[in-house]
């Protein structure tokens, strides 16, 4: 190793390195290289350049060879990630396989991650609601984790400024719970969605069906032309990457962008170790990292660190930071770094049949999926017998009804004169969870991965106050349902581990109270100023909108404030 | 270009898929290359025949020209578990043999009429859990997906819209149009 030749350290500096380069990394690095910062994002997996990385892309269901199912024995290889909705024969490339990243479930925990350049922002959903002060408010009004130190006027101009890149199509609802942002126009609710959104209208006045806003460009502006994107074609393929970068990934939008100003450095194949601390400078002087390929160890050094890894990679790394100042890992003088972990939970939905309004039917696809009802419980006080609430999915689509009882030619003549069957809806779950001390993430004691880094432990878990829920949303959506008039109403709570939502958020909490959390308002390290979490770690509670869009206002918003104290020598 | 297109020679399409070819050059095996089933020609001709007669070609293509067969052996070969595949191999000989009993003729000598006869007979029974009934449930819903997603369902007929590039949530019930949303 050359770690000490004066040249090699010139080489292996930057002004800023951006750990992980997935949604809220991408929007790091485009906002520092944007100010004139020579940046470096680390990635641990592979490139994936937009639309020639994208193999899948244009592909007809009949070339794939299973026709887009995942053949047994990878299945049973795989069982965590195959039990992802997005992982099918014709996406299963961006994700990691069970064997190749192991990590210890104290309890059940389905950790899905995409491991390569734009992470999992090729594979979202793609839904992007604001939170608003209910939602930050929500810990310090209910009494759990700790306040949010900032509020809805803090981010607002941030949503705004995110939303207007990435483009968010959506309408302006004029709803308080869920504030109006920058929108593309909004796609419409079909015929079935608009019906049922009129029922909720006259029988529950503070329920709501809206167009549930999404990072589609349904018409976009110059600056997604100038980006190299252009209006989303309704494929909703989105999962193999758009090649008309219809909706917003890393790979499509922020990186592309932080490339042409000349001031990225792209490294794929480095995973991070630990960010390495300088004891007389009291500050963080860079990140060691593992090749993943050669596995040779090397040090990056910049004046400035955002860690993007994802939520528990993220706590990972900063468990993983150890030094004499800081043997609890980097910033952890509070003690609660790993802890107060929490996500959303999926683990209900709910499906019924409509027979009226059989005079439509909906051709194309819809990238937003349908409707979006926000949060109604507990909204404006306590109401129920459980803190929090959840908002849901409402979608209603009417397909063909293929008679296939025969055999031969009626067979085949059914099958190629298809009928269509009555309008089928559904709604699912997207509930706050409560963050909690004993839901954490830690070092494994031994068990290393095959770069020497510590195994994550995982012990995160469903209680009282989620069952209650859950049985809430089902009693609400069953009666709102019969109101409707929807027969053969269907509840499923099979549920799933907490996990598979891939909402995990907290373990690096802000707080104002540097006795009880790691981040500041800022999204900086209360105990090393040059540090920044800008992912799903920092998040203090979880409110139940899709958090993706926060995390992208957060980074934009704490690289504006640390450029803005490197200007004052702050940093 | 010579040699790729040699290669695609070299390839079976099944309904739109490239399936490798077998390797081996013994005449009596599968024409494509399985992991799990050990099928042999006469089982393949059978399943054609099966395949055929749940799908017969009118108009337009059946079965045995989408190469539909090989698309089921490739499903279960890949995609199902070992006691599925035990049913099937062993259901495909118990059908043969229930023709038999029926017809005195093996399935494949039977009429065409005598043939659907036969699978209309299994369809009041699907459910049950003897092979040939499971046989009969695998290879019936893997021949009507590898139609329904064949290219020639898909793209020649027009089923499937790869760019739509619009949505309408209001479109009229009686607008003609195969495609599904």
């Amino acid at each position: 190793m050359s770690n000490l030749n004066i040249d090699s350290i010139k080489e292996r500096t930057f002004d800023a390195i951006v750990i992980g380069s997935g949604i809220s990394g991408g929007w790091a690095a485009k906002e520092l290289t944007e100010k004139g910062l020579k940046t470096l994002v680390l990635e641990r997996g592979r490139d994936v350049k937009h639309v020639v990385d994208y193999p899948t892309t244009n592909m007809y269901p009949y070339e794939f060879e299973h026709r887009g199912e995942v053949p047994l024995a990878t299945q049973e290889a795989a069982p965590i990630v195959n039990r992802c909705y997005a992982f099918r024969e014709d996406a299963m490339h961006f994700f990691v396989k069970d064997n190749e990243h192991p990590y210890i479930q104290k309890k059940p925990f389905d950790w899905i991650r995409g491991y390569q350049v734009g992470g999992k922002s090729l594979l979202w959903a793609r839904q992007t609601q604001r939170w608003s002060d209910y939602d930050f408010e929500g810990p310090a009004r209910d009494g759990f984790a700790v306040d949010w130190p900032i509020r809805y006027k803090d981010i607002a101009p941030w949503y705004s400024y995110v939303e207007k890149f990435a483009g968010i199509s959506g309408n302006k609802d004029r709803l308080n719970e869920l504030p109006d942002g920058d929108f593309l126009p909004g796609y419409p609710l079909n015929a079935v969605e608009d019906y049922f959104k009129g029922v909720l209208k006259t029988k529950y006045p503070n329920r709501h069906v809206i167009s549930a806003r999404c990072a589609h460009l349904s018409k976009p502006n110059p600056i997604h032309i100038e980006q190299g994107r252009v209006q989303c074609q309704n494929r909703v393929l989105c999962q193999r990457g758009c090649p008309f970068g219809g909706y917003f990934s890393s790979n499509s939008s922020t990186l592309p962008w932080a490339e042409k100003t000349g001031n990225l450095t792209l490294r794929p194949f480095s995973v991070a170790h630990s960010i390495i601390y300088d004891e007389q400078k009291g500050k963080a002087i860079g990140v060691k990292i593992i090749d993943t390929n050669t596995k040779e160890e090397i040090d990056y050094f910049a004046r400035i660190i955002f860690v993007n890894a994802a939520a528990l990679n993220t706590n990972l790394i900063l468990l993983n930071s150890k030094s004499n100042r800081f043997p609890n890992g980097l910033g952890n003088d509070a003690g609660v770094l790993g802890k107060y972990v929490a996500f959303h939970n999926y683990s209900a939905r709910i499906s019924a049949e409509y027979d009226g309004l059989k005079e439509f039917k909906t051709t194309g696809r819809n990238p937003a999926g349908g409707g979006y009802i926000p949060r109604f419980r507990n909204v404006l006080k306590q109401e129920t017998d459980f803190l929090r609430g959840y908002a849901a999915g409402f979608s209603a689509h009417r397909g063909f009804d293929n008679d296939v009882s025969k055999v031969g030619e009626s067979l085949k003549n059914g099958l190629l004169n298809p009928v269509l069957g009555p309008w089928r809806v559904g709604s699912h779950m997207m509930a706050e969870t409560l963050p909690k001390e004993e839901s954490y993430v830690s070092l494994a004691d031994n068990e290393k991965d095959a770069w020497g880094i510590p195994l994550l432990n995982i012990s995160i878990d469903y209680d009282d106050n989620d069952a209650k829920m859950k049985a809430d949303y089902i009693e609400q959506l069953t009666e709102m349902f019969t109101v409707a008039g929807f027969k053969n109403i269907q509840a499923n709570t099979a549920g799933q581990a907490p996990g598979l939502d891939i909402h995990e958020m907290g373990g690096a909490r802000m707080g104002n109270d540097p006795k009880t959390s790691i981040l500041n308002k800022w999204n900086q390290l209360h105990h090393c100023s040059n540090v920044f979490v800008t992912d799903g770690a920092c998040m203090t509670s979880t409110s139940t909108q899709n958090p993706s869009l926060t995390y992208m206002a957060f980074a934009a918003r704490s690289v504006d404030y640390a450029i803005n104290e490197m200007k004052k020598n702050n940093l | 270009m010579k040699r790729r297109s040699a290669i695609k020679n070299l390839l079976i399409i099944a309904g739109g898929i490239a399936i490798l070819p077998s390797c081996s050059q013994e005449s009596g095996k599968a024409s494509i290359q399985l992991n799990n089933l050990d099928i042999n020609q006469n089982q393949e001709d059978l399943l054609a025949e099966i395949t055929e007669t749940i799908i017969p070609k009118t108009d337009s293509p059946g079965a045995k020209a989408l190469n539909l067969h090989l698309f089921v052996l490739k499903m279960v070969d890949d995609c199902h578990d070992k006691d599925d595949q035990k049913s099937f191999i062993n259901g495909l000989s118990e059908l043969d043999k229930l023709s038999k009993k029926q017809f005195s003729k093996s399935f494949n000598e039977a009429s065409q009429a005598q043939r659907t006869q036969l699978l209309q007979l299994l369809e009041s029974d699907k459910e049950t859990n003897d092979d040939m009934y499971r046989f009969y449930a695998i290879t019936k819903r893997r021949t009507i997906q590898g139609f329904l997603n064949s290219k020639y369902v898909m793209k020649d007929l027009k089923r499937y819209e790869l760019i739509p590039g619009r949505y309408d949530g209001y479109a009229s019930a009686n607008e003609i149009t195969k495609s599904a949303s």
